[in-house]
Parts: C-alpha cells; sequence; structure tokens
C-alpha cells in the first residue's frame, strides 16, 4: 500500500516553485499535508528505509534528488534496504 | 487505408540526458550509433504519424487517477515537463486526432477500455528517443500510456494483444496515412529500490533472443517468470511486448545494446520484421 499524502507530497514536489519553496523552508510546505506523525518524522529525518516503504520507488528517487542528497548517499541507503522488507511490490 | 511501414523499440532512461556529458566516451558513442541507426531507419520509413508506447513518469497521472491505459487523443501534446530536459527542442508537438480516435473506437470494438486524454505532456520516455533520433521534422504523434510504474500492471499477454489490436487500427484506418510504432523503454533497470543501479545483462540478452525469435507465447513465459527480477524498470519490456503484437510476433532485428552502467539501464534499440 502507497501512503497518499506522502505520494501526493513528493508528486507535488515535482513543481519547480513548490520544490524550490520546500527546500527554503520545508516545513512551511509540510504544514499544507496530513502526513501521519511517524511518516511525517521520517520526511525530517530523511529516512529512506522507512519512506521507501511507503511511497512508488520513482517518487522516492525523486524525492531525494529534488531535497539535494546526493546520488552516491542515496544509493548507499537504498541498497542498505536491501535485507529488510520495503514493501514495494513489482509488477 | 493507412499502411504500418515501422516497428521500433528504444531505451529511454533520463540519464542519457542527465549523465550525457560525464558518460564514458564509449557510453556515449554506443549510444549516439544505436539512436542514429533507429533514427535512420525510422526516417527511411517516411511515417506521417508515430504511435509512441511509452509510460508516464508521475507527469500526467497520480495514484488518485491512474489509467492502465492511456491513448492520447488531443491535436497537441506538451513537450516534456524535466526542468533537466530544456535542450527538447519541442514544447508542444502535434497529435493526430483522426488516428487516435480511430485507436480508441477500435479498442472499444476488440474490448478493450482505454483512457483517453486531449492534452498530455510527453515526458522523457517518450522525448529522448524522438530527440536523441534526429526526428526532425517530427511526424505527428498519438502516444500510449501503458502503465509500467505503479503495480498492479498490465499483463504481458494483454500488451501483446493491445499490439495486435493498434496493427488492425492502422489497417482499418480510412484514410491515405504513414504509421509507425515506436515502443520505449526498457531493457533491465531498477529506480529507487535496493538494487538501484544493477542491470541484468544476462535478462536483456535472453530477453532479446526471444524478440529476434518471434515465438510470442515463449516470450510470454519467459517474461512472466524473469520480468520482475530485472528490476522495477524492466516493466518498460511491456510496451517492447505491444510493439512486438504491432508486429504480429515477426521478431526483430537487433540493432544494438549495451549496459550501460552511467545511465543505469540495459539500452536496447531494435527494429521489427514487418514484410
Amino acid at each position: 500500500m502507497r501512503d497518499y499524502w506522502l505520494s501526493k507530497l513528493f508528486f507535488d514536489l515535482q513543481s519547480p516553485p513548490l520544490s524550490d519553496e520546500y527546500r527554503a523552508d520545508r516545513n512551511a510546505v509540510l504544514a499544507r499535508y496530513p502526513l501521519k506523525p511517524a511518516v511525517r518524522a521520517a520526511v525530517e529525518a530523511d529516512d529512506v528505509a522507512a519512506l521507501a516503504r511507503l511511497v512508488n520507488p520513482y517518487l522516492l528517487r525523486f524525492y531525494f534528488l529534488m531535497a539535494g542528497m546526493p546520488e552516491e548517499e542515496f544509493l548507499r541507503r537504498i541498497r542498505a534496504t536491501a535485507s529488510t522488507p520495503t514493501g514495494a511490490s513489482r509488477g | 487505408m493507412a499502411e504500418l511501414v515501422g516497428v521500433y523499440a528504444a531505451s529511454h532512461g533520463p540519464m542519457i540526458v542527465r549523465n550525457w556529458k560525464i558518460l564514458a566516451p564509449a557510453e556515449r558513442e554506443n549510444l549516439t550509433s544505436a539512436f542514429s541507426e533507429l533514427g535512420r531507419r525510422i526516417k527511411a520509413a517516411r511515417p506521417d504519424a508515430l504511435i509512441v508506447i511509452s509510460p508516464d513518469h508521475w507527469v500526467n497521472f497520480f495514484i488518485d487517477n491512474l489509467p492502465a491505459i492511456c491513448v492520447g487523443v488531443g491535436e497537441a501534446h506538451d513537450g516534456p515537463p524535466e526542468p533537466w530536459f530544456t535542450e527538447f527542442p519541442h514544447r508542444k508537438m502535434a497529435g493526430h486526432p483522426p488516428l487516435a480516435e480511430h485507436v480508441v473506437r477500435t479498442a472499444l470494438e476488440r474490448d478493450f477500455e482505454p483512457s483517453i486524454s486531449y492534452r498530455l505532456a510527453l515526458d522523457h520516455g517518450f522525448c529522448i528517443p524522438l530527440w536523441k533520433a534526429g526526428l526532425d521534422p517530427l511526424p505527428a504523434i498519438v502516444p500510449v500510456i501503458f502503465n509500467d510504474l505503479e503495480p498492479p500492471l498490465p499483463s504481458v499477454r494483454r500488451c501483446y494483444s493491445w499490439g495486435a489490436m493498434l496493427a488492425e487500427a492502422v489497417a482499418s484506418y480510412p484514410g491515405k496515412l504513414r504509421v509507425g510504432v515506436l515502443a520505449t523503454g526498457g531493457l533491465s533497470h531498477s529506480i529507487g529500490e535496493p538494487d538501484m543501479g544493477r542491470i541484468d545483462e544476462a535478462f536483456d540478452r535472453d530477453c532479446i533472443r526471444r524478440f529476434e525469435n518471434g515465438d510470442a507465447p515463449a516470450l510470454f513465459d519467459f517474461l512472466n517468470e524473469r520480468l520482475t527480477g530485472a528490476g522495477n524498470g524492466a516493466s518498460e519490456v511491456r510496451n517492447w511486448v505491444a510493439a512486438h503484437g504491432a508486429a504480429r510476433g515477426r521478431g526483430f532485428e537487433l540493432i544494438r545494446y549495451d549496459p550501460i552502467p552511467n545511465v543505469y539501464v540495459g539500452c536496447g534499440f531494435a527494429s521489427w520484421k514487418l514484410g
């Protein structure tokens, strides 16, 4: 299952004006999305493993690219989830 | 009657554009060679319209409205919205409403239920192959979006049937028109998953052999067994399967295949036998 509002946040952040605002003031944008507390905490902690269980992998990859996480760091973190179930099912 | 003048497939990884300047020289040369030959073949076929089958990478659709298959029937489509793809020369591309509407009507008559859109933005999945193949001026584009990204996905067998139906629609189109089919995406790659960056070259080469052989049931069996293990991006091979259906399973000629680590994708290019 996907987390709807987390997915919506990542989807909406494809808009350059919103992504600019997000990078400048993350809390102001997050306040407009009714994220569950645990989900918001995972966003604030850049918790790749936790978020990977909740959104489509393409949106996850886009989000961390947009948020400025270096590619090598994202790869290191997403690969570290290999030993834990991500809940991401493939077609 | 319209004529199906060519059926093609090409990979479309965004790193082909985003990483172009930092690709190894051999990677750039191999991709340039592949796209050039693809473009040469498409231009030689002189299509008036190109039916392009590609996924939507979260540009037009979201999980609040996610069609399995959508046909773009509008007079125009928007260019790619990705901010890193400003080099693409077209902000607007012409559609072909009469052909697109005929495809939709043929689909419904044959018990398919596509979604339709009068205005789509065509993301890198469509535009990287069109651009890198040097198709300028572009033929009219009839986009057909397959959901290859968010499970549950259309079955491989259904995608083949879709392709066969597209060929039937072209053959029954009441007008003089040269039509090509271009499937984009694949081969193996993984995005945002634990094996991101892994290219399954063994899968890719086996997959290519099965497309070359043209035995559709054997291809279905192979893909049903192996597709999910080749990375979430490999789901886009469904588009190639639709192209295979459009070519009536006659088998294809490989233009080029290279696993390209800096693109994260096993990059394949092919054209099908039609005669």
